[in-house]
């Protein structure tokens, strides 16, 4: 097993440049998701209609409460248990072990959803009420006011704590090297045991999630420039 | 339709608005109690009164931000009556309805409420294209026309953050205005404004007024409104204290708070 020591940081190089696109794309995919999931808990959390209302402040309430290696953990298992009942269920033979990817954008979203919801709920609290309320003597629809008027009115309130939430998520998938799935983290941890170059692999990997928040944090901040767009600066001072 | 300027409203002209013992009620207070008016087509109506007298909360329940608890509405070939039904909870409108009244009923605020994420131009075009489904071409070919008309084309790509308060209530006019309504509502158009600032949105208003616009307005700017109305109404606590044409009601009217009130402007 001489071969082993000398492996090195470029032997590992495709493995891990592998690893980090495919965080990536959990990441991405896993926000999509949870931005969709907030936009539905904050509706329903601000929605005149009390059982919504019930349902969306237990789904945020309970996530946020519960450590997220937990919910992923649990959500694998229960997950590829329900299936395998499922599956058996339609009178078919055989096990079912859940694809990690999906396992990963499911919980990683069902987790951003709630704390996305929290976020824009607060957001579309902030709209001054007249904006909405002309949306509403002009005769919009529910659904231009949300999508032409609400959702743009709040961003500029929501970027800051959206892309707090992308930066959180972007470590978090690291969680997913739990169950076995070879994201950036999991590659790293094979790739140092297998050369035994803790430290290097490991800075390796700091470097990389540095590089990917700082490029997306660049990005918040451009997004956040244009959702201002029709507010005077505030920098003068 | 011919404008008939300062003319008494007469029986054989068709209502624009008929609201008929209106109540409306917060909780325990009663804002107002068995309120009726008539407004023509084409004739200018002001609403004033003394702070809290309901004056906003009839103007809303025009265009049914507020909905009344009990009474009638005719507003622009929409019946509404408004009832408990048994249970006890107001009735008397559907969705389809309120939007087809909203669509017809333009509104302009006192804090202009225009959106700041949209510039101007697309202020102006936002509900014709959203909620009468016109196309981007005509909605723009209508929007330049009334920010012409308000003399804010030149400033048709700013956003509202950057104009004066007179500036943007000029441009939430052309917004109302480019809905082409049959009715414009106004609810204290210049009390948010400088007072260098007035002016130039009180001639706006005016020019509408000359052109025959069907308007209510509400307003403590009483030279301007003895001037430009037909008719005025002197809400008192949630009653129309006295009604009728200016000469009515700042002149001749018997009524002793609206005398008090109307003074100042008299002298
Ligand atoms: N949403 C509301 N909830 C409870 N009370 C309200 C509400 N809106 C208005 N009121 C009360 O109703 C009364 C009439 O209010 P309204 O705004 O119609 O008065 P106004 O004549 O327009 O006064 P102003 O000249 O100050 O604008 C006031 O006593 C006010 O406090
Ligand atoms: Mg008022």
């Amino acid at each position: 097993m001489n071969t082993v020591s000398q492996e090195g940081l470029l032997d590992w190089a495709g493995p891990i440049l592998q690893g980090a696109l495919t965080t990536l794309e959990i990441a991405v995919l896993a926000y999509a998701i949870g931005l969709v999931l907030g936009l539905i808990g904050a509706s329903a959390r601000l929605s005149p209609w009390a059982p919504l209302r019930g349902l969306a402040t237990a789904y945020s309430t309970a996530v946020r409460a519960v450590p997220e290696l937990l919910l992923i953990i649990l959500l694998y298992y229960a997950g590829s248990q329900a299936l395998t009942a499922l599956i058996h269920a339609m009178g078919l033979p055989g096990q079912v072990a859940i694809n990690g990817f999906v396992t990963a954008v499911g919980v990683l979203a069902f987790v951003q959803g709630a704390y996305m919801t929290e976020v824009l709920r607060g957001a579309i609290l902030a709209i001054p009420k007249g904006q909405l309320e002309a949306a509403d003597a002009f005769g919009f629809s529910t659904w231009a006011r949300f999508h032409r008027i609400v959702i743009p009115a709040m961003l500029p309130n929501a970027l800051p704590g959206m892309s707090n939430l992308w930066l959180i998520l972007i470590k978090d998938t690291a969680l997913i090297s739990v169950i076995g799935f070879s994201e950036l983290f999991f590659t790293i941890q094979q790739a140092a045991a297998s050369t035994r170059a803790h430290f290097l692999f490991y800075a390796a990997a700091g470097a990389i999630y540095l590089l990917m928040t700082l490029t997306s944090t660049a990005l918040f901040a451009r997004l956040e420039r244009y959702v201002r767009r029709g507010q005077p600066a505030q920098e003068e001072a | 339709m011919t404008s008939s300027l300062h003319a008494t409203p007469s029986a054989s002209s068709t209502l624009a608005v008929e609201a008929r013992h209106l109540v409306k009620r917060y909780g325990d207070l009663e804002v107002l109690r068995d309120v009726s008016l008539e407004v023509p087509e084409g004739s200018v109506t002001s609403i004033i009164g003394a702070s809290g007298s309901g004056k906003s909360t009839l103007l809303r329940c025009l265009n049914l931000l507020e909905r009344p608890n009990l009474g009638e509405l005719a507003i622009a070939d929409e019946a509404i009556r408004f009832d408990r039904n048994p249970q006890g909870d107001v009735v008397g409108l559907d969705r389809r309805q309120l939007q087809r009244l909203r669509a017809k009923v333009s509104m302009v605020f006192q804090q202009f409420n225009l959106w700041p994420h949209f510039t101007v131009l697309g202020n102006v075009t936002e509900a014709p294209m959203r909620v009468k489904g016109l196309s981007r071409r005509r909605a723009n070919a209508l929007a330049e026309h009334y920010l012409e008309r308000v003399g804010m084309a030149d400033k048709r790509d700013s956003y509202p953050a950057y104009l004066s308060g007179g500036q943007q209530q000029r441009v939430a006019i052309a917004r109302a205005l480019a809905m082409e309504p049959r009715l414009l509502l106004f609810d204290e158009p210049t009390s948010a404004l400088d007072p260098e600032r007035v002016s130039e949105v009180l001639s706006v208003i005016r020019g509408l007024a000359d052109e025959g616009r069907t308007m209510v307005l509400v307003t403590h700017e009483m030279a301007f409104a003895r001037d430009v109305s037909d008719q005025v109404v002197f809400l008192d606590r949630g009653v129309v204290g006295v009604a009728g044409t200016p000469q009515d009601v700042f002149e001749d009217s018997e009524h002793e708070r609206c005398r008090h009130f109307v003074a100042p402007a008299v002298c």
